[in-house]
């Protein structure tokens, strides 16, 4: 039996390299354009200066978008809790009908892309045109618009019209884990049932409903398209688009560098509070089994709570939806569909007459399937390692692949184009720069799923294998792999979706051989041809709702939380 | 078949030693149970004796072969080793036979029909024939288990490591498993270490009991010696109930507590040093004052405070004379005393073990 000890030097796991070159590749994503980003908005011709932001400080149209934006990120704060948490409670406590459908819906509202909906929305409340303007006008003779939607107000409405799915999450998921047992608790103590709501209920979704808050106030920071779309027609900028101006010719890269950093250090100071916030007081981890659950009886408010929730979807989906379809079959939009306006001509022109189309829809699709095979399993990797603890440091591993999560698109596209518009790595132009932009940003989803993913593998079974005689990577073949293929499928599908309706980065580093979808469905608006926009809209939202098909197919349950 | 030897092994978490210079050597074809509480390092030992942890100090040696070493270990799926595991760990998308057959892929020298025949063979020994095809999630919990135990018997392991298989477990079946464990390892007898922290088990189950404390080894014997002759006052109260009676070693075999005196079986005391005094509540003779007793006995006046009825025993609890020590005895419930009714205990001097305070940590 003497020195039949086999490979001292081969328990060195051979798996190490694989480890060490992901996390590497990880800081070399995150770390060069972050850094480069920081330095040109310091950087001057004689060393490092304030002057960039002291001009930014001092130009008033910058610092009117930087108010802008906080003003339209706090109402679509606020506005999305009064819509979401409502509709949270309705569908997750009481007895309101069709709770399924309207489960459905705020799935659809949470994946359509915001863009989509403002261009909708543009043609449902446009002033002059606006289809309920114009019934609104055909109905009661008056000569001004109901609405106006290319105002503040008017943005604020839409933004949060696809904004809102996230306070509804977080609200929903925690009222799930709130067993009725806790409030059934404070009620044989002698409190009425507001009194349970107002002591019990109610302080135990706060911190769900402050981050909640904070989710859409951060969705809202960095939202390109909605402001574009409806801000811009209406004379006034918010930070995303000041930034994209600052890139139309000539660009002014150091300006929009340090316009870039109150956007930045406003999204991590949220993020962080928001972790502040479920972290504290084990809120999250009420109660593993959430108890039995009697349903809310709603009563005679059964009806009308179900209208007004219907009510949300008209405007969230029915309205956008039918008007983008219908835009997609007439002649012109703005005309009643009879048949002599009904025509397929749209599509026609947006797939074989318009020059752009066919090449978007390639680089789409090309780059969604790259990003998200790439990103997939770079996740996996990741959150495997991670979770196995298997490298020095791998808390920083989870840090680094959520840490872009803070990155508003935006931003993230100007760092990009700084740090690869110059040797030694240029890659603007190509589609690679995309690629890099899309993988950074959608990377805190994917592994968010991942990681949950790994969680819920226990390392026994992988420890079982082990001791059985086989290597770390056999047993990653052959019991870890296996395990986590669903969660890996959900976790493609998530960045998938992500790519094809990514916006704010791809209308920054776009070149003309390197259009996408969105970019030149924002194109399309230039020349206002909203038929075609209709088209590409409608494709989008297909491809969508078959990859949201997929992963509920993978995961066997809704994408919106851990119900079910 | 080798042993195993665990030679001065550490191994920190943070600050905390889970494993403190811990030695234990198992004989070839042992079973040796590790026994503690929750948090003594037991299955922080049994991970490093699997090689998925690394000793900071210390060696691991099975036969001639040096496994753990600080830097230097040996991985798993070198070490020849098996292990059940608490949660049992079968893979749920293999099916029965695919999950006991596994560690047979890694035999070169068997062919496809050699392995599904051990398979098969296997199966049924832990009586599972029939359920080849089945997935793990469609057997019962000691189903499942009797896989887990096919799976590391099956691959014929120099060292077994059982990691408190038992616990998942009701009650009635635990009791039932506890025999079947003990006759594989009748049959197989496979070196084998047991973790676990219900003493019942540990006595059913092995040859000999490690108990743990603090990372230690508090005590190593078999089932007898640990109950019957605990060195330390933490093993004594591990290992079944017992009444702790402190007092100060007047003489080598006399203790002193509250004015009364007790002779101690073994003897060996230093005067003057304190001591504690274990006695099992059954060693405890309970007689109204004029029963006759056992000569050489110790005698102890008391009364009775409470008395409870457990259908085949009686438990007393009596508080001895002028004092406040209040001693548990358990006796027969062919005669049953009252409460406030005054008594006498007598206690056989071989049943008072003195006992060495336990080892201070660190």
């Amino acid at each position: 039996m003497a020195g039949a000890a086999p490979g001292w030097r081969a328990s060195m796991d051979r798996a190490l390299p694989v480890w060490a070159a992901v996390v590497l590749a990880l800081v070399f994503l995150m770390a060069l354009p972050l850094g480069w980003l920081v330095w040109m908005s310091v950087g001057g011709a004689a060393g490092a200066t304030l002057a960039h932001y002291a001009r930014v400080a001092q130009d008033p149209a910058l610092l009117k978008a930087l108010w802008n934006t906080v003003v339209l990120s706090f109402w679509v704060g606020l506005a999305s809790i009064a819509v979401g948490a409502p509709l949270a409670w309705l569908t997750a406590r009481t007895d309101l009908p069709a709770k399924g459908l309207i489960r459905s819906l705020v799935l659809a509202s949470f994946v359509t892309p915001p863009f989509l909906g403002a261009f909708a929305w543009v043609m449902l409340a446009g002033p002059n045109a606006g289809l309920l303007n114009v019934l609104w006008r055909d109905v009661t003779g008056a000569a001004d618009p109901l609405v106006n939607v290319f105002t503040m107000p008017g943005l604020v409405f839409v933004v949060t019209m696809y904004t809102f799915p996230y306070v509804y999450i977080m609200i929903a998921n925690t009222l799930a884990l709130i067993g009725s047992d806790l409030e059934e608790a404070a009620a044989i103590l002698g409190a009425g049932r507001l009194a349970v709501a107002r002591t019990v209920t109610l302080p135990m979704v706060a911190p769900a409903l402050v981050s909640g808050f904070i989710l859409a106030v951060l969705q809202a920071l960095a939202l390109f398209g909605s402001p574009a779309i409806l801000a811009l027609p209406a004379g006034f900028h918010t930070i995303t688009t000041q930034i994209w101006a600052l890139f139309q010719y000539p660009p002014k890269v150091e300006l929009a560098a340090a316009v870039s950093m109150p956007l930045l250090l406003a999204t991590a100071l949220l993020l962080l509070v928001q972790k502040r916030l479920l972290g504290r007081r084990g809120y999250a981890a009420v109660g593993g089994k959430g108890g039995q659950r009697g349903a809310v009886p709603l009563g005679r408010w059964r009806w009308p709570a179900l209208l007004g929730c219907l009510a949300v979807m008209a405007a969230a989906i029915f309205l956008p939806y039918g008007v983008l379809a219908k835009a997609a079959l007439s002649r012109a939009w703005a005309q009643p569909l009879t048949w002599s306006n009904l025509t397929l001509a749209n599509f026609s022109f947006t797939f074989f007459e318009y020059g752009a189309t066919q090449a978007a829809i390639v680089n789409t699709l090309e780059l969604g399937v790259m990003t998200a095979t790439i990103g997939a399993v770079g996740v996996a990797l990741l959150s495997y390692v991670a979770n196995r603890r298997l490298v020095p440091g791998h808390q920083l591993v989870a840090f680094l692949a959520l840490a872009p999560i803070v990155i508003p698109g935006v931003v993230l596209a100007v760092a990009l184009f700084i740090a690869y518009t110059r040797p030694p790595f240029v890659l603007y132009g190509t589609l690679a720069i995309l690629f890099v932009a899309y993988l950074t940003k959608e990377m805190p989803v994917g592994y968010a799923q991942s990681d949950a993913t790994f969680r819920a593998i226990p390392p026994e079974l992988e420890d079982a294998g082990r001791i059985l005689g086989a290597g770390r990577l056999r047993i990653l073949r052959d019991v870890t792999a296996p395990l986590a293929r669903s969660g890996i499928i959900a976790a493609w599908c998530f960045i998938f979706i992500g790519v094809i309706r990514e916006l704010s980065a791809s209308i920054i580093l776009f070149t003309p051989a390197t259009k996408v979808m969105s970019v030149v469905i924002f194109d399309l608006k230039e020349e206002g041809q909203f038929g075609a926009i209709a088209v590409l809209g409608i494709v989008m939202l297909l491809l969508t709702f078959a990859t949201v098909a997929l992963v509920q197919r993978a995961l066997g349950r809704d994408v919106l939380g851990a119900r079910e | 078949m080798p042993g195993v030897s665990l030679r001065a092994l550490t191994r920190r978490y943070g600050d905390v030693a889970a494993v403190d210079d811990l030695s234990l050597d198992v004989k070839p074809g042992e079973l040796v149970a590790l026994l503690g509480p929750s948090g003594c390092g037991k299955t922080t030992t049994l991970r490093l004796v699997a090689g998925f942890l690394a000793p900071e100090s210390g060696e691991i040696w099975v036969g001639e072969r040096c496994l753990s070493a600080p830097g230097r270990v040996v991985p798993p799926e070198q070490r020849r080793m098996a292990m059940i595991f608490q949660s049992y760990a079968l893979w749920p998308h293999l099916t029965v036979a695919q999950n006991v057959g596994y560690g047979l892929r890694f035999k070169p020298e068997l062919n496809r029909a050699a392995r599904d025949l051990r398979v098969a063979e296997m199966l049924r020994v832990v009586q599972l024939d029939g359920f080849a095809a089945r997935y793990p999630g469609e057997l019962s919990g000691g189903q499942q288990q009797r896989v887990a135990v096919a799976r590391a018997l099956v691959v014929e392991p120099e060292i077994l490591l059982l990691d408190e298989p038992l616990s998942n477990l009701d009650a009635n079946l635990r009791e039932e498993m506890r025999f079947e464990i003990r006759r594989l390892h009748e049959k197989f007898a496979i070196t084998t270490l047991y973790v676990t922290h219900d003493q019942a088990e540990a006595m059913v189950i092995s040859d000999r009991i490690a108990v743990l404390e603090g990372g230690r080894v508090a005590q190593v014997g078999s089932a007898d010696e640990v109950f019957l002759q605990p060195r330390t006052r933490f093993v004594a109260e591990f290992i079944g109930r017992t009444n702790l009676i402190e007092g100060v070693a007047m003489e080598p075999d006399r203790v002193a507590f509250g004015g009364l005196r007790l002779r101690v079986g073994a003897g060996g005391m230093t005067p003057g040093a304190r001591v504690a005094v274990s006695i099992r509540p059954h060693d405890i003779a309970v007689g109204v004052p004029d029963d006759t007793r056992a000569p050489g006995a110790n005698t102890l006046p008391g009364v009775i405070q409470r008395a409870s009825f457990l259908g085949d025993s009686m438990d007393y609890q009596v508080r001895v004379a002028d004092t406040d020590v209040v001693l548990r005895v358990a006796t027969a419930a062919t005669r049953r005393l009252r409460a406030g009714e005054p008594v006498t205990l007598s206690i056989d001097p071989a049943a008072c073990i003195a006992l060495a305070a336990s080892k201070e940590r660190g």
